[in-house]
């Protein structure tokens, strides 16, 4: 009631005033009457009255306040005081709000990307609830990889804690409709996928949950919305049509609902295909349905409510027990263990190398949001210290301390939320980058760094830290001060204090330079390395591109077929050295790998049954890639589906497996290819398929011809005369007068090739990002340093006068301004050097070189003193050449 | 700033003007100083700056009532009286004042 009356009150607050105003003067004139009364002169008496009233403006004031709500009013009044002191003072305004965007900006852009990475939920019902379960088997790596009768039976077993348990398998296939075919991301789901997932089809219908039991018997797919939009124009009578996968028809049955991507957040699935039609794409064999060695598909599960995951976890263990005995053959020595899905999206759900690297980068940006915090709390400082007389002749007019600093502190919220607002932009620009970085292939992955409420959220708490930052200092300093001496002095009071504070934070913004400036030069200097390391094969002049022509419906032998003969059109066009086809090109992004009995090899007890990544290649495959064989023999085209099982085997693998013995004649067993063991003819020297830095893991190589599976995928490689990227028009010619419905995909150099995540492309983005927030913090510190320092100096004007006119000569100015500058960064490299300790044992798991290595500590401190002392000398010169006379006689410089 | 030792104690100033408001009619502050200095015999002397804000807090919460009117010298002022929640708020204050009183005459004569 009483608020409210205030609150009305500020309506009316003119009469207010006017009211107010009557009532003193009615006291103040009954008070002068009294005294004429007692005998004094009006004049005498008059002024005895208002001495005893005491200061009129401020009872005023007083008694205001208790009628109106003062605290809206003020507000108000303040709101627009502050924007006509900053609009009057536009250099000050764009420099704090541009320095705090500096600070929130990039580190809200790499919140968006951590948040896409490992936060944002997928966009299904209660994704929280999601889990997901992997293979480990004999000890060795975890692989989110079942095979369909141990899902039936997982499924079946574990209804209990599981209220839906989902089965799917990406690949990639081609999509023909009228015209040539197009490379399409599919996913081979279980019928019960849509249903356990919550979804509604925005048209048409899901599968039913027997449809993708039995193979090849549901001709069936649904679209992703957004590929349904992008190719097919949003045709609703799509639905029912009839499109051609890898060359079989298949007809459309819905639509997915619009923004459902699939179940992984970096694969933008375009089609949705009952599991049973996973042959189709010539991946899988017929019978991977009912195969339990063929291990294929990953699982999805959602938990019943009120289970936990350690529950769940432990109904997989039994489960796992119990296939172990009943299927010794296949799934001996099983552990199941169980993740829930935000855990399991980039890598290995137990090392969480990824949850690493956004700490690390969420933390170094960090360092730059206190950078810029620091730098607008002396940019406030400064001019807190040039407002002071202004704000001290207000106090002395009236003005309430309290609402000297409420002012104050409005004035900065306006700058924060300006700074807030303007980092958000940059931040969505910096991502939006992020966004549209390369990641050398062409298979359709979804880097949606896009700001949802998690992202603005952070964007909020950012510029809320960096306005209680950056602004308590300022304005405990802006308020309490003693109003005469601020008077009195012209508003050159400075106290030790202050700029004791202000020399703190000077340090503080060095050492964080430093501490950045030195992790962006070890991820260059990494990255330097990187690109000059001994891959163990030569990427100069080396043309790569990817087909699969079982997407055009070729079956396996008609796969070897075609490359062999695209292999010899190939080699037949000016400047081709040499050309080969292999499954994997090293670093990129496909990869497989196989459990191996080997024999004359005894695995020790309680470790790993062996494993190693191989590639299928054709026999001119070392040749090309100038891969050296150390002993025996390459392959040859005689090693074909008719010949006798081969394989070639890396160094390491060698000395792994048979150490000081003649590997040449030795066989092994691979997994998931039983009966076809093949017999070592030679050994080549150690590749870098997987990482750039390390020991190499031993590797083995079969010939294209004699691959297991019914797959056809081969990346062609050509060796070229002229540099690679020139021959690139001349290989799409010959491509299309071959067969000009085929796609073709990835076609680029090798060098090029070797920027994904698995080689260089991780070195460069942290070198760039680490570059990029490594120069916003030198740009941070040359700005405050610059503005401290030449503010310092302008303070003491009057002190560097009489230093003059009392016969000093300008270089011992200028060495009493470098010297103040000097201890900053001695303590500030200090600093610098303290922090680099205490994160280099992070860092130091991405760098291929010591994270102390000494070149880049003296390069950052060298160029740190390099930005420190031309900060200062500038202002220092400026002082060095001031006229003593003039000095002296300005009272205030303002 | 020095205290005056006959500066009106913070809280009291509120008891003491809804005191001298319960026994007249009507008042304005200008009155009030003096019938207050008037009838401690010059003990206690109102602050001119803490009676309005307290005069205008009063009223806003309805303890007291204001209306401009004209003096018998012929001058505006505004006059206050006591509301009948005013009243009552006026003897919770005074038990209170007599409780304290009595409790520091309490402490004052066994210390």
């Amino acid at each position: 009631m009483r608020w409210f009356r205030r609150l009305f009150n500020v309506f009316r607050r003119e009469n207010v005033s006017a009211e107010i105003d009557r009532e003193l003067s009615f006291h103040i004139a009954e008070r002068v009457d009294e005294y004429v009364a007692a005998g004094m002169t009006p004049d005498g008496a008059r002024r005895r009255a208002l001495l005893e009233f005491g200061g009129f403006g401020a009872h005023k004031e007083h008694t205001r306040e208790m009628v109106l709500n003062v605290s809206i009013e003020a507000f108000l009044q303040d709101l627009r005081f502050a924007v006509r002191m900053l609009l009057k003072n536009p250099g000050f305004a764009a420099a704090v709000v541009a320095t705090l965007a500096l600070g929130i900006g990039p580190s809200t852009a790499i919140f968006s990307v951590v948040d896409f990475l490992l936060v944002r939920p997928l966009p299904v019902q209660a994704p929280s609830k999601l889990v997901v379960p992997y293979v480990q088997q004999h000890g060795n790596s975890l692989q989110p990889a079942f095979s369909v009768p141990d899902y039936r039976d997982l499924q079946r077993d574990n209804s209990d804690v599981f209220s839906g348990l989902l089965a799917s398998r990406e690949l990639i296939d081609g999509l023909g409709f009228s015209g040539k075919a197009e490379k399409v991301m599919d996913l081979y789901v279980t019928g019960n996928f849509f249903s356990v997932l919550g979804l509604k089809p925005a048209l048409g219908r899901f599968f039913a949950s027997t449809e993708g039991e039995r193979a090849l018997a549901d001709p069936v797919m649904v679209l992703s919305y957004a590929y349904w939009k992008s190719r097919f124009g949003g045709d609703p009578n799509i639905v029912g049509k009839a499109v051609a996968i890898d060359g079989r028809a298949i007809t459309v049955i819905g639509i997915a609902p619009e923004g459902f991507y699939g179940v992984s957040p970096w694969a933008n699935i375009q089609g949705y295909i009952p599991l049973g039609m996973a042959p189709i794409s010539g991946a899988d064999p017929d019978d991977f349905l009912e195969n339990r060695r063929y291990r294929a598909i990953s699982l999805l599960g959602r938990l019943r409510p009120g289970v936990s995951v350690q529950q769940a976890e432990a109904a997989l263990d039994v489960e796992a027990k119990r296939l172990s005995r009943d299927h010794a053959a296949e799934d001996a020595d099983l552990r199941l263990p169980l993740f829930p899905e935000p855990a399991t999206r980039f890598d290995d759900p137990r090392n969480g190398t990824l949850t690493v690297v956004s700490t690390l980068f969420l933390g170094l940006s960090a360092v730059v949001l206190l950078l810029s915090c620091f730098n607008t709390g002396n940019l406030l400082a400064v001019r807190a210290t040039f407002r002071q007389s202004e704000l001290a002749l207000r106090a002395a007019l009236g003005a309430a301390r309290g609402r000297l600093r409420q002012q104050l502190l409005v004035e900065w919220s306006v700058l924060s939320i300006g700074g807030g607002i303007a980092g958000t932009a940059l931040g969505l620009f910096l991502s939006s980058l992020a966004g549209a970085m390369k990641l050398e292939t062409d298979v359709p992955i979804r880097l949606d760094f896009h700001f949802d409420w998690r992202v603005l959220l952070f964007a909020v708490i950012s510029t809320l830290t960096a306005g209680v930052i950056g602004g308590i200092a300022p304005a405990l300093h802006g308020s309490r001060r003693n109003l005469n001496s601020s008077l009195n002095e012209g508003g050159r009071a400075t106290t030790a204090k202050h700029r004791r504070v202000r020399s703190a934070m000077l340090m503080a913004q060095v050492g964080g330079a430093m501490t950045l400036l030195i992790a962006a030069g070890l991820f260059a200097h990494s990255l330097r390395r990187a690109e000059h390391t001994d891959l163990g094969f030569d990427p100069d002049h080396v043309l790569n591109f990817t087909m699969d022509p079982l997407l055009t419906g070729y079956n396996r032998s008609q796969g070897t077929e075609f490359f062999k003969t695209l292999l010899e059109r190939l080699r037949e066009e000016p400047g081709v050295i040499s050309a080969s086809t292999a499954y994997a090109a090293p670093m990129s992004y496909v990869v497989v790998g196989d459990t191996l009995s080997i024999k004359g090899f005894e695995t020790p007890k309680g470790q790993p049954r062996p494993r190693a990544m191989y590639n299928t290649v054709s026999p001119d495959y070392f040749a090309t890639l100038h891969i050296r064989l150390t002993h025996g023999r390459g392959f040859t085209e005689a090693d074909d589906d008719r010949g006798d099982p081969v394989a070639i085997v890396s160094e390491a693998f060698a000395e792994r497996y048979w150490p000081k013995l003649d590997p040449i004649g030795r066989t092994f067993t691979m997994l998931s290819n039983p009966g076809h063991d093949p017999r070592v003819v030679g050994v080549a020297a150690d590749v870098r398929y997987r990482g750039i830095a390390g020991p190499i893991a031993p590797y083995f190589y079969v010939p294209f011809a004699q691959r297991p599976g019914t797959d056809s995928w081969a990346t062609v490689q050509i060796r070229t005369a002229p540099s690679a990227d020139s021959m690139v028009p001349e290989i799409e010619r010959a491509l299309a007068s071959i067969d000009p419905d085929q796609p073709v995909w990835d076609l680029k150099t090798m060098h090029q090739g070797l920027y994904t995540m698995w080689g260089l492309l991780i070195f460069r983005l942290a070198a760039g990002l680490g570059a990029f927030l490594g120069a916003m913090a030198l740009m941070l510190t040359l700005v405050g340093l610059y503005g401290v320092v030449s503010y310092d100096t302008s303070r003491r004007t009057r002190e560097i006068g009489i230093r003059i006119a009392l016969g000093a000569r300008p270089s011992e100015i200028v060495r009493m301004v470098v010297r103040y500058a000097l201890v900053i960064l001695a303590v500030g490299l200090a600093v610098g050097f303290a922090g680099s300790l205490a994160t280099s044992r992070f860092i130091g798991q991405f760098l291929i070189l010591s994270p102390l290595d000494p070149l880049v500590y003296v390069l950052v401190s060298t160029s740190l003193t390099l930005v420190v002392l031309l900060a200062c000398l500038v202002p220092a010169g400026k002082a060095a050449r001031l006229d003593p006379i003039s000095a002296l006689r300005i009272r205030r410089e303002r | 700033m020095p205290k005056n030792k006959n500066d009106i104690l913070q809280g009291t100033l509120v008891l003491l003007v809804l005191k001298t408001l319960s026994s007249q009619k009507r008042m304005h502050g200008y009155a009030m100083t003096n019938h207050i200095q008037r009838v401690s015999s010059e003990l206690l002397r109102v602050e001119e700056g803490s009676l309005y804000p307290a005069l205008h807090r009063l009223e806003n919460e309805g303890l007291v009532r204001a209306e401009w009117a004209t003096t018998e010298n012929g001058r505006e002022a505004r006059f206050y009286s006591i509301t009948s929640k005013g009243r009552s708020e006026f003897a919770r204050e005074e038990e209170n004042w007599e409780r304290l009183t009595e409790g520091v005459r309490r402490v004052l004569r066994y210390a």
